[in-house]
């Protein structure tokens, strides 16, 4: 279990930082792509299943055919062609992340995890099933939110579809 | 517990901080879109640890809210991408200033 988390935490990292630095864009969605997979291996881990179907039908599946297939359409030039470069934006970008991450890491270690433990222990997920339970919490604690997502996919569905029919003068 | 929690909470904020540093540096807008996902998807990670370790499908639930939101996110960004595509416009997102006007 830690040597399959230690390298699945790698895989992660490595591929996230393909993410950021690729200079091709269909090159930074292939990374996304290996990025999400390996997020829903994690979710496996944490005893999540149903989120391990939705990330890789939704993200790994869905989201980034949508990615790939505009690339393909658009053929995006690399960031070289984009113009002058300003300079320095990696250095700033950088020293952004090393403070960033360093108050992540003392709010963590000071912080802890201090919320009060809940009643569903894994061997209770596992003996309703893992999907039944997450359904019986999406449709009656978190109905409400539930219809709010739904209203806005629903808004989305609308915007995409007048974005896609208005004409540009 | 064979891996602590933090283990998970960490890896969780490096993910995050790597895509928070792609979205500030990329000028490409398909890249910041990947580095926002990025961010979104070390979010869920986060949620899916600490509902696992306090023993609640709190987390698990948000983190399914968040992939929707996500989606819904990614289909009306990329139309917009695409109508400035369409426009004949560069594609960098420092040359997209036509709101400052």
């Amino acid at each position: 279990m830690v040597v399959g988390f230690a390298l699945v935490a790698a895989w992660e990292l490595v591929t996230a930082a393909g993410v950021v630095a690729f200079r091709r864009p269909i090159h930074n969605a292939l990374a996304l792509v290996g990025n999400m997979l390996g997020l829903a291996v994690l979710f496996l881990m944490l005893n999540a299943q149903f989120l391990f179907a939705a990330q890789v039908i939704v993200y790994a599946g869905a989201v980034m055919v949508l990615f790939v297939f505009i690339i393909a359409l658009m053929n995006p030039v690399s960031d070289i062609t984009l113009g002058p470069a300003r300079g320095g934006e990696w250095i700033y970008g950088i020293v952004f992340g090393v403070i960033f991450a360093a108050l992540l890491g003392v709010l963590l270690v000071n912080q802890g995890l201090t919320g009060r433990s809940g009643p569903f222990t894994p061997e209770v997920i596992n003996a309703v099933g893992n999907v039944q339970s997450v359904g019986t919490a999406l449709y009656t604690k978190f109905l409400f939110p539930v219809e709010v997502t739904s209203v806005l996919l629903l808004i989305a569905a609308v915007g995409a579809v007048y974005l896609a029919v208005r004409r540009i003068r | 517990m064979p891996v602590p929690a933090y283990t998970f909470l960490l890896l969780s904020g490096a993910l995050f901080t790597m895509g928070a540093i792609g979205f500030l540096v990329r000028r490409n807008p398909l890249v910041v879109f990947m580095c926002i996902e990025l961010m979104l998807n070390a979010v869920n990670l986060a949620f899916a640890a600490i509902s696992r370790y306090l023993n609640s499908l709190d987390g698990v639930v948000f983190a399914f809210l968040v992939i929707t939101v996500a989606a819904a996110e990614v289909v009306v960004g990329i139309a917009i991408i695409v109508q400035v595509y369409r426009a004949g416009r560069q594609m960098d997102v420092d040359g997209l200033d036509l709101m400052k006007e």
